[in-house]
């Protein structure tokens, strides 16, 4: 582990990401005690650029509602959704994918087809079809999410999987009569972690881009404020007040960097990582 | 696995093309599957929407709507109905818009492709561009520009950068207009339309081209990488080549294999994406048509896009697994 | 079978003299409210309207929808018009008489109109469009023309109705966009829904279809051989479909359109519209769909079937605070399912329930709901319906001042498909907020949200409340068949009255039609529906 941390701590981008991210999910976290109450709220008066009003540091939107408010709250949404969902994608992921590449056969045949379906349908199509559909809450948004994600870890965790069934170490785990769930549990899995855990770093962030365009389509959960959902609140107001939307998207832009700068820093720390273990 | 039973043998090429599309048949049926079965789970159908839109109705004339439309059929007669009709080339009839699905995707295809062709040219120009810029000057000021800003790129929202562009550009210095696909009635021909249709295409193509531009020249920046290393570029320096020549046709000639298939693959996210850019810059494409389709229920349109676009998805990665094998003769068709 | 050369048998004065004001007098009407100074109209120009979302058809005989009813309105004309008083004039139909005993409607159709494609327009395109459209497959038009039992159409200019019982309300449904005239020559022995023409319409209007390009525009052209010369002034209609919100007020802003009506507009726009230079705010004009937002029970919950409890939420909604933050001031309190604009049916003589928290609070103590140990007294769901903003925000604001009461509402979101579903087909609600049509009169419109009869799961706004009350219904039928105007009002007075008592639903806002349009453009919102009127006096005044 330290080893790890020591040749993550070397990428000097990637460190810059981890601070980053990590601001964002402190000001997420703190946005109850900072900007307490409901960001929905129309405290402010409408209109106000960021400045103007010291109270309104980023100014309010065209109902009134504090942007900084909005942004603090904003945060919780989109890392809440986009952590539960690569997580969720990753499992469902790493078990399909395992088991297809560890059994083979139809079972890989049927997995496969599957997963290539799910990622024939143009992706966001998908899960604005999911979304639409099953009515926007937090579980149809990760959900929709999940779907479009799932199969490249799938796939990923098969190739992984079919690469180490044949591996020295899990032949002699066989010969002691290890059980299949236990050899796919503890020798095949852990090996495979590099890549996957790489994956699911970008699939937070791309689950944070789904869920932003989501809500700046109307499709964004109706009970809280989103980032996306400002944007979309902002665009009528573009000609004369385009900080509105101008200031959430930058807040998307930078939490999506500082993930992938991470996703980065752990793809070339872990593999030689990695590598070099399970020789 | 030859599955085809002829007198003799096919030659490799067939059967992998024979093989493939197999393949791809039971894949495209396995997508029609999951859409019309998502759609079908969705509270609420056609005659709802029309109903309700309506204001006002009886049940007389919701049930005769429903027969109209073979709504009142259980859902697995109904996807039969739909695959038989598949058989013979029909997408099925759009009730919202009274006309054939097919008619309506080629009437709506002709923004799209324009939309997406032109986005992916700018992205896949850009990412050669950038990507041997960034792999000759390996690790310097200029490698490190070019990785920040395909960073960003990847990085920033589609529909944000559509919003800052029409900004910029539309309301700001008022050089582009803001949305649609031409300037409706302005009687213009020839050069002088293609012009018009050019000014309203640039800001939506750069939009939907950005995030590609990104993916495709940090991937061709790290192919460029790979291929550099290998010996037979080493042997081409030896020989005395200049270095332009081992860079553009030796190394880029290889490089741009893992690049042409990743193009390929995104052919699908393009498409979903356009929703997006279509939304923004109000381009009257066939992401923006599935997306009404979504809130109209109207199954067969909404169907008859995912499956047209899956078809498309799928041609392509045939074509570019078998440009790609054609190509680079290391690789086998079995 | 009566004798149709002798219906009209004689009448009293009073009558006759009502009759004869409706027969003449709309030729002679001086144009109310909209005339907009003495310049003759300019000939010539085009006039862009941005419209959302595409229409299925091109004839609101088949579809009800806005869009529909915007373009099909300036291609076809109607048998009547309304000024915006909502009194009937003339537009196809040049005089109409009713019979005496109401069971008969005679109509003297205009001479020298043609359709588009040059044949005579006559009586028996009436008698196909009524019998075989309007009848079987207009959604409204069902109802509304249930009574007709036969169409005679004695002579190509003359066309009668008779009806099983007297349907007052008739006359007031009429208009182009409700009842739509289609060539019976194009459509005989067609299957109505596919006929091409759907796309492609050929009317007696004042536009001409001259093309449609899907997902992108509509183009009209103007009728050089409308029966009403010298109109019409503009040379070019066209309707481009903006789906967006915003993009249609950019659109605007940027001149690209010249029209954005009631349903298009984002009131939080309108200050920004108001103050800028090339454009008009035009308030009202759209009386003929004038609709009310309603708070609706359902009473199928035993909770709700306390008159008390019912009142405690009325006391407990500021209509005053949605009005002036939700709608910005364009509209009226509604104090019932009429609307003001209604003034023949309309009456404010009703139980009024101010906002009072603490009656409402007292209310419900009453009826048992005591506050638990966190303060609340209820918990419901909340359905507004998912069309456009203000129901979205005047939701949000009513969870807000009855959460103050302790009553939690519970908002929950679905796409318009989901919410017709959940409400009105699988009845799994407790609340709802929505917007109907209550417009031009109330036996065919407000009458289905309360007429027990009209209780049909499955069928999208009709009783979702499941109001059944005796009285209620005899009060609504009774007036359906009453000839006479002012017993008539007086049964939807009493009508009025029973329900604002029993309070099944709580009418909140009768919201206010408002279009934005370019300065230069004029004239086109003369009639009571507004800017779905045909256009033919619309002109632009060159710039």
């Amino acid at each position: 582990m330290s080893a790890l941390w020591r040749q993550f701590r070397r990428n000097r981008p990637a460190l810059a990401g981890l601070t980053i991210l990590a601001l964002v999910v402190a000001l997420g976290v703190g946005a109850p005690l900072i900007r307490p109450g409901d960001p929905w709220a129309e405290i402010a008066q409408p209109d106000l650029w960021p400045g103007e009003d010291w109270r309104f540091p980023f100014g309010s939107d065209v109902l009134g509602r504090d942007l900084l408010s909005g942004l603090l709250h904003g945060a919780r949404v989109s890392l809440v959704i986009g952590f539960s969902a690569a997580l969720v994608a990753g499992s469902l992921g790493t078990l399909t994918g395992s088991l297809a590449g560890f059994y083979g056969g139809w079972l890989d045949d049927a997995l496969m087809r599957l997963a290539e379906s799910f990622q024939t349908i143009p992706a966001f199509l998908m899960a604005i079809v999911i979304v639409a559909l099953f009515s926007p809450s937090p579980l149809t948004i990760v959900l929709s999410i999940v779907a479009v994600s799932w199969p490249g870890v799938a796939r990923l965790v098969r190739a992984e999987t079919l690469r180490l069934r044949a591996a020295d170490f899990v032949l002699a785990c066989r010969s002691f009569g290890m059980g299949d769930a236990r050899i796919i549990l503890t020798q095949i899995l852990p090996n495979c972690l590099a890549p996957v855990i790489v994956t699911i770093s970008v699939m937070v962030a791309s689950g944070i881009l789904i869920e932003a365009g989501l809500s700046f389509l109307g499709l964004g959960d109706p009970s809280q404020l989103s980032w996306g959902t400002m944007i979309a609140i902002g665009r009528g107001s573009l000609r004369s007040a385009w900080y509105m939307s101008a200031i959430p998207g930058l807040a998307i832009l930078l939490t999506v960097m500082a993930i992938n700068l991470i996703g980065d820093g752990l793809n070339d720390a872990l593999n030689p990582y990695l590598r070099d273990r399970s020789k | 696995m030859s599955a085809i039973a002829i007198g003799f043998r096919l030659p490799p090429y067939a059967r992998f093309l024979a093989r493939r599309i197999g393949q791809s048949l039971a894949l495209v049926f396995c997508t029609v599957l999951i859409t019309f079965t998502v759609i079908n789970l969705a509270p609420g159908d056609m005659v709802d929407v029309m109903a309700g839109e309506a204001g006002a109705a009886d049940a007389g004339y919701i049930a005769l709507l429903r027969q109209r439309y073979g709504l009142d059929q259980p859902v697995p007669v109904r996807l039969l109905h739909y695959v038989e009709q598949l058989g013979h080339f029909d997408f099925g009839y759009s009730f919202r818009h009274n006309k054939p699905v097919l008619q309506l995707i080629g009437e709506r295809l002709g923004a799209t492709a324009l939309l997406m062709g032109s986005s992916t040219i700018l992205a896949i120009t850009g990412a050669v561009l950038l990507g041997i810029m960034a792999a000759r000057r390996l690790n310097t000021a200029t490698d490190g520009i070019i990785s920040v800003l395909a960073l960003l790129a990847y990085a920033t929202p589609v529909f944000w950068v559509g919003l800052m562009l029409i900004l910029v550009f539309s309301v700001k210095l008022r050089w582009l207009p803001s949305g649609g696909m031409e300037t409706l009635f302005s009687g213009l021909t020839g050069p002088a339309r293609f012009g018009d249709l050019a000014a309203h295409l640039v800001l939506p193509a750069i939009t939907l081209a950005l995030f590609h531009l990104a993916l495709y020249t940090r991937l061709l920046r790290a192919s460029m990488l790979e291929v550099l290393r290998q010996d037979f570029i080493r042997t081409a320096r030896a020989k005395g080549l200049p270095e332009r020549i081992v860079v553009g046709r030796h190394a880029l000639g290889n490089a741009l294999l893992p690049l042409v298939t990743m193009v390929g693959m995104q052919l699908g996210a393009a498409l979903g994406g356009s929703v997006v850019v279509e939304s923004v810059f109000a381009w009257p494409g066939l992401g923006r048509l599935a997306f009404d389709a979504v809130g109209e229920r109207d199954l067969n349109l909404l169907v008859g896009i995912v499956l047209f676009s899956g078809l498309l998805v799928i041609t392509v990665n045939l074509l570019v697994d078998l440009l790609y094998s054609w190509l680079d003769p290391r690789i086998e068709t079995q | 079978m009566l004798n149709p050369m002798n219906i009209s048998a004689p009448w009293p004065r009073r009558r006759l003299l009502k009759a004869g004001l409706a027969f003449g007098a709309g030729a002679f009407l001086p144009r109310l409210e909209f005339a907009r100074g003495a310049e003759a109209p300019a000939r010539g120009g085009q006039l862009v309207v941005a419209i959302f979302p595409e229409p299925p058809y091109l004839t609101s005989a088949l579809s009800t929808l806005g869009p529909a009813q915007v373009v099909s309105g300036k291609i076809f004309d109607g048998l009547l018009t309304y000024a915006p008083d909502l009194t009937p004039r003339p537009q196809l139909a040049e005089s109409w008489q009713v019979g005496a005993d109401g069971l008969s409607v005679r109509f003297a159709l205009r001479p020298g109109v043609t359709w588009h494609d040059g044949t005579p327009f006559t009586s028996a395109d009436v008698a196909y469009s009524l019998l075989t459209i309007w009848k079987q497959l207009h959604s409204r038009g069902r109802s509304t023309f249930a009574n007709v039992e036969a169409v005679e159409s004695p002579d190509p200019l003359t066309s009668i109705w008779r009806l099983s019982k007297p349907a007052p309300y008739l006359l007031s449904a009429l208009a182009a966009v409700e009842s739509q005239i289609v060539p019976k020559h194009l459509y005989d022995g067609t299957d109505p829904l596919t006929n091409p023409h759907n796309l492609a319409p050929v009317g007696t209007g004042p536009f001409r279809f001259a093309g449609w390009e899907r997902g992108n525009y509509i183009v009209l052209e103007r009728n050089p051989t409308y029966w009403d010369q010298p109109k019409p002034y503009l040379d070019r209609i066209v309707f481009r479909v903006l789906p967006d919100a915003a993009e249609r007020a950019n659109a605007l802003e940027t001149g690209e359109v010249q029209l954005l009506m009631s349903s298009g507009v984002q009131l939080s726009d309108l200050a920004r519209f108001g103050a800028a230079k090339e454009l008009a705010v035009e308030r009202g004009g759209y009386a003929y769909t004038a609709g009310i937002t309603s708070f609706e029970f359902n009473l199928d919950r035993p909770v709700f079937q306390d008159v008390r409890v019912r009142h405690a939420f009325a006391h407990a909604i500021d209509r005053d605070f949605i009005l002036k933050n939700v709608f910005y001031g364009y509209g009226a309190i509604a104090t019932g399912p009429i609307p003001p604009s209604l003034t023949q049916f309309y009456t404010a003589d009703v139980p009024l329930y101010r906002f009072d928290l603490a009656k409402a609070a007292a209310l419900l103590d009453e009826a048992g709901l005591k506050p638990d140990a966190q303060g609340t007294r209820l918990t419901v769901n909340f359905d507004p319906a998912p069309i456009g903003d203000s129901l979205q925000r005047a939701a949000e604001a009513i969870r807000d001042t009855l959460g103050r009461v302790g009553v939690k509402l519970q908002l929950r979101t679905q796409d318009f498909a989901g919410f017709v579903r959940r409400i009105y087909t699988d009845r799994a609600f407790d609340t709802i907020l929505y917007s109907a049509n209550a417009a031009p009169d109330p036996a065919i419109s407000s009458q289905r949200f309360y007429w027990s009869k009209n209780f049909q799961p499955g069928v999208a706004f009709s009783n979702g409340s499941h109001y059944a009350s005796a009285e209620a219904d005899h009060l609504l039928e009774t007036a359906q068949a009453e000839s006479d105007p002012k017993e008539r009002r007086a049964l939807y007075v009493r009508f009025q009255q029973l329900v604002q008592t029993d309070l099944p639903t709580i009418p909140l806002i009768a919201p206010e039609g408002v279009s934005v349009a370019d300065r230069r453009a004029r004239d086109y919102s003369v009639t009571a529906d507004g800017a779905y009127g045909n256009f033919a006096e619309a002109y632009l005044v060159p710039k």
